[in-house]
């Protein structure tokens, strides 16, 4: 357990944040932080697929110097997961703040119980 | 077999029409609109149905299968005697009920809705009858309780909107717990179609035979809810008297015995040598005899007429569930006896009480004091009819107990051999105690009475010409019983 | 290669265009172009079911020119072109049912935002049923998300904003979980199409190395798209969320949008982790205990509500836990079961939600109970459809859910250890079901004394109970010849294999 631990640290940095991000997706009030974790969990998993691409003493998938030899490359495919994903984290990220600009707006607070109470409030 | 599918589907048919054609009037329009219309086109399909009906039970044939619900689960029709037996009471209590209600219904409003649901009540009773299989009755069992409800709670309050809820909880529990033990009769027939002899692959008995004993005692529990057995009896003295009075005569005297049909055909596919002797005919003979005790103590006790009727009701079910789990054929035939004659007594006695609220608006037992001297006809009718409740000779009532309480003697059951024939003995007793009064205190009311306050409320004729039907069809059972017991005979041997 | 092998592709990428095309439309033109592409889609969905039982073979369809292990892969059996099928007629159907409130719902300039919406939502959804690329269906099932957050939101009032925030939050941790499965899962066998995964999958377990991450992979994927088609414990942003949004919307999301994550979710069992090794470990024990949790739950919850429309919504939760039980199963007959119970609950809840807009409608608006005494006998039509769809929910024969109820248990009677807890709790779910269907189709039959609101009739409103129409035969074609329809749902699982 422990040498492996050591070994694959980033896999295990990756899975610490990912909990991170993702309790606090889960348990935080405040909107602004709900995302933050959304992002940090996000960040967690690329991480994760980066870790997993990269081979040690490799270089990236470039073709210089008129070498392709696949032996000097890293695996590209994890490098194309990751920013498909970016993409896609970006955009949800920018609904969710619009989100909450919405709600802002509306109810003056980022707070999401007490937005509840407050529509509880209004009876609707 | 054109004639079956035209029994079933042309009251549904016509009921359907009813319900969207004459609904109820909303607020601003003309209130009961074409009301002779009404009656006119309920008064037809009644007649047609029934006489579709009577031709339908004289076909013979192989039965056939409608289409398929799913690959093996076809819905399948075939006339027995069984069902011969059932829908020939169908036949006679239904219109009888139904031109009773012409008068009964007068000043109701949202009449459309209640005469829709009857006919479809009559087009589903018919195909419960008809139904060849397990599949296709537990079907019509389940359509048999929606389309009842809408009667129970015809009037509306929230005493009969609560009333029908039960009805309906009560029904789908067991109709659910009857749906278990299909799921496992399913797993274990070759095939779901009805027998007399058990239809358990002889390898599943020896497997799963004492689970195969718990599932049959919980389909028999499931389909005992509709007949009023003891543990789950209360929907009864609930649901009977919120409901108009012919509605709970149907109830009383087709509906529950849907309960009693299904316990028949049950009994049939796991078969009486699967069952007899075991723990699920004791525990089975003990609810029944619980039953018929308590439900006549109840009655007995009951101020209100057709509450009482419903404690009776319950009480004389397990008479017939009683002759069903002594799996006997005496005591079968005094079964099917007593289904004929209860069915025809009862609806007597429910139209009776009808007659009575409708014309004095009296409820309660204590206020009928002298009722008969101004209703002569009804009070003498219910009279007769209480006669054969109880058993006394020559009603039908008195030969259906006879056969039941030989048979009985006859089956040498350890203890209920003879424990059953005294329980019967004590209920009629309490049959007696809680029906001859009315009709004592009702033509003999006694010095007390001012006679000068008399006044004639005979109903119209409406209402006692049905009620007089069913009456002697009760007494004449019991005087020329030797071709139904033919008929019984046969259906007991799967005919 | 047969030009019909297209279609699956041509469809997603119609709907995805046409989404784009709408942005620049007016809102008449945008709704047209949403129901052609809607109709040409079942075309062609329906061309392909009808293909693909002749030949009796499924297909697998290259995205660009690149083989197995590289490209990017559709594939399409029986089952897939089927579920496409039936997702068209439902999303038709229940815009068709909701057109008319929308102007009431949506601001008169966004409304082609909506089509926008419901155009990317299909093409997510199909998308979601044909792709044969775990990365792509990651990809499709955040579109789905942000589209059906769109659709929930586009009605602005606060609580659908809040409901939407709420949804988004509990989609995201779902697609979290999901993604971080899929990059375990990626790590482990060095492939993203379903296939390839798959022979790597049998290899792993054959060598008996990397067992533990292989079912840590499974299980973040199961939980991941589970909290998305919320499954009980996870159900807290549906009441709301249904409850609140544009008929049209709440419609298309209880009956389509958690399907979609649910047909991923059948894909992955069979496509990527294979059947038997995915009933071989504890994760069927755990959905199947979920499962029934969710069926009481919902229905407990559904019981207390006094909100038509949220208890239409918590009655999906009950729904969605007999889905899972069929899952939990752990066998053919269960998943069968399963998967006609999704077409089943799509065609009867949204058929629900359109004919409760019908009743409230003829209420004054009000969607509590109280105020809908009565309301069958005002809006005859959405009465006589509330009916059917309650007592297909109740289970009474001749309706589709009598079949889906059936096949559970047969199911159910094969498995001998879930055998009576799977029986005995869709008998109490059955009671519980009817006990507030019925209670509420008692309550709107039930006729007031003197109502100060309209009544609407046939002719106020004809496409409205057109629509209803079609949806009452579509659950009564589906309770009374389903044999048809099991048997392909049938031959498509054999086809996954």
């Amino acid at each position: 357990m422990g040498p492996n631990l050591f070994t694959n640290y980033g896999e295990a940095v990756s899975a610490i944040l990912f909990c991170i991000g993702f309790t606090n997706l889960l348990l935080q009030t405040n909107l602004i932080k709900k995302i933050i974790g959304l992002n940090i969990m996000d960040s967690a998993i690329y991480l994760f697929l980066a870790e997993k691409g990269y081979i040690a003493g490799r270089i990236a998938p470039i073709v210089v110097n008129g070498v392709t030899s696949t032996e000097r490359y890293i695996n590209p495919i994890p490098s194309g997961l990751v920013l498909t994903g970016i993409v896609v984290s970006v955009s949800v990220t920018a609904l969710m703040l619009s989100l909450t600009i919405r709600l802002y707006t509306r109810y003056h607070t980022l707070d999401l119980d007490e937005i509840s109470t407050q529509l509880k409030k209004e009876g609707k | 077999m054109y004639f079956i599918l035209l029994s079933i589907f042309f009251p549904i048919l016509a009921g359907l029409f009813l319900l969207i054609h004459y609904r109820t009037p909303l607020s601003g329009e003309k209130k009961n609109a074409g009301r002779k219309s009404l009656l006119l086109l309920t008064g037809c399909s009644l007649v047609i149905t029934a006489v579709f009906v009577v031709i339908a039970l004289f076909c013979e044939g192989e039965g056939f299968i409608l289409f398929y619900l799913t690959k093996d689960l076809p819905i399948y029709f075939r006339i027995d005697n069984v069902g011969r037996l059932f829908s020939a009471l169908a036949v006679i209590v239904i219109p009888c009920a139904g031109f009773f209600s012409f008068e009964y219904m007068k000043h109701e409003e949202r009449e459309g809705r209640y005469y829709g649901f009857y006919l479809l009540v009559f087009g589903v009773l018919n195909a419960l009858c008809f139904s060849g299989n397990l599949i296709t009755f537990y079907l019509f069992f389940e359509l048999l309780t929606m389309s009842s409800m809408p009667l129970v709670l015809h009037s509306g309050s929230k005493e009969a909107v609560m009333a029908g809820l039960k009805y309906l909880f009560y029904s789908l529990c067991g109709a659910y717990a009857a749906l278990f033990g299909i799921y496992f009769l399913y797993r274990n027939c070759d095939s779901l179609t009805f027998t007399v002899d058990g239809a358990l692959r002889a390898s599943a008995i020896t497997e799963h035979g004492t689970f195969l004993l718990a599932v049959a005692f919980i389909m028999l529990l499931g389909f005992g809810v509709k007949a009023g057995m003891f543990p789950m009896h209360a929907w009864l003295p609930t649901a009977h008297p919120v409901a108009p009075a012919p509605a709970s005569a149907v109830l009383s005297a087709l509906i529950v015995k849907a309960g009693v049909l299904a316990v028949i055909r049950v009994l049939g596919m796991f078969g009486r040598d699967f069952l007899k002797g075991t723990w699920v005919q004791t525990a089975w003979l003990c609810l029944t005899l619980i039953t018929v005790f308590m439900g006549s103590l109840l009655a007995y006790r009951e101020p209100v007429l057709k509450k009482r009727l419903a404690y009776s009701t319950v009480s004389q079910l397990s008479y017939i569930l009683f002759g069903l789990a002594v799996m006997d054929e005496t005591a079968f035939v005094g079964s099917f006896l007593h289904i004929l004659a209860h069915g025809f007594i009862k609806a007597a006695l429910f139209l009776c009480a009808g007659a009575i609220i409708y014309k004095t608006g009296k409820t309660r037992v204590e206020e009928m004091r002298g009722i008969g001297k101004e209703m002569p006809v009804t009070m003498w009718c219910f009279t007769i009819a209480s006669l054969g409740l109880i058993g006394i000779p020559p009603t039908g009532g008195f030969l259906s107990k006879w056969y039941l309480a030989l048979g009985s003697l006859n089956s040498g059951i350890p203890v209920f051999d003879v424990l059953g024939p005294v329980i019967l003995l004590v209920s009629a007793l309490l049959t007696a105690g809680y029906l001859l009064p009315l009709s004592i205190h009702g033509f003999f009311p006694g010095a007390a009475y001012d006679y000068g306050s008399l006044q004639k409320r005979e109903p119209c004729k409406l209402m006692t010409v049905p009620i007089s039907i069913l009456t002697t069809l009760s007494v004449l059972i019991g005087i020329f019983p030797h071709l139904i017991i033919a008929v019984i005979h046969m259906a007991a041997a799967g005919r | 290669m047969n030009f019909i092998c297209n279609f699956p592709f041509f469809s997603i990428l119609l709907s995805l265009f046409s989404g784009t095309i709408c942005s620049v439309l007016p809102a008449k033109a945008a709704k047209i172009v949403n129901r052609v592409v809607i109709i040409v889609i079942g075309l062609m969905s329906a061309v392909l079911l009808l293909y693909l039982l002749s030949t009796g073979e499924s297909f697998i369809y290259w995205m660009g020119h690149f083989p197995a292990p590289w490209g990017n892969e559709i594939r399409a059996g029986v089952l897939e072109a089927g579920m496409a099928l039936f997702f068209c007629i439902i999303m038709y159907l229940s815009m068709a049912g909701g057109a008319h409130k929308l102007p009431g719902e949506v601001v008169e300039s966004k409304h082609n935002l909506y089509y926008i919406l419901v155009n990317l939502l299909l093409s997510s959804l199909l998308a979601l049923v044909y792709t044969n690329d775990m990365f792509t269906a990651y990809v499709f099932v955040e579109i789905n998300t942000i589209s059906a957050c769109g659709l929930i939101m586009i009605r602005q009032v606060g609580r659908t904003i809040e409901a939407a925030v709420r949804y988004m939050i509990m989609s995201l941790l779902g697609s979290g979980l999901l993604l971080f499965g899929l990059c375990i899962m990626y790590d482990l066998t060095g492939h993203l199409l379903m296939s390839n995964i798959k022979e790597s999958v049998g290899l792993i377990m054959a060598n008996g190395e990397y067992q533990i991450p292989l079912i840590v992979s499974v299980a973040l994927m199961c939980i991941g798209l589970c909290i998305k088609s919320a499954l009980f414990p996870f159900h807290a942003w549906l009441p709301d969320a249904y409850g609140y949004s544009t008929v049209s919307s709440a419609a298309i999301l209880s009956s389509l949008v958690s399907k979609g994550y649910i047909f991923l979710l059948i894909k992955i069992i069979y496509r990527v982790i294979g059947f038997d090794i995915f009933n071989s470990t504890r994760i069927i024990d755990v959905l199947f205990v979920f499962g029934l949790m969710g069926m009481i739950f919902g229905s407990l919850s559904a019981i207390k509500e006094n909100d038509i429309r949220r208890m239409i919504a918590f009655s999906s939760v009950a729904q969605i836990g007999y889905i899972y039980m069929g899952f939990g199963m752990g066998t053919q007959a269960g998943m069968v079961a399963s998967i006609f119970h999704i077409l089943s609950h799509a065609a009867t809840k949204s058929l629900l939600f359109i004919a409760a807009i019908g009743l409230t409608d003829v209420s004054g608006g009000s969607r509590k109970l109280n105020d809908l005494t009565g309301a069958a006998y005002r809006n005859k039509w959405a009465g006589a459809a509330f009916t059917v769809g309650s007592l297909s929910m109740v289970g009474i024969p001749l309706f589709s859910g009598f079949i889906s109820k059936l096949l559970f248990a047969q199911a159910a009677v094969q498995v001998e250890g879930k055998m009576l807890a799977s029986l005995i709790v869709l008998g109490i779910s059955t009671v519980l079901n009817a006990v507030y269907f019925m209670k509420t189709v008692i309550r709107i039959y039930t006729s007031a004394a003197d109502t100060p609101y309209m009544s609407i009739t046939f002719r106020d409103r004809k496409p409205y109970t057109v629509t209803l129409v079609c949806f009452i035969l579509l659950n009564i074609i589906l309770g009374v010849s389903s044999q048809p329809v099991v048997d392909m749902i049938g031959q498509g699982l054999a086809m996954f294999a």
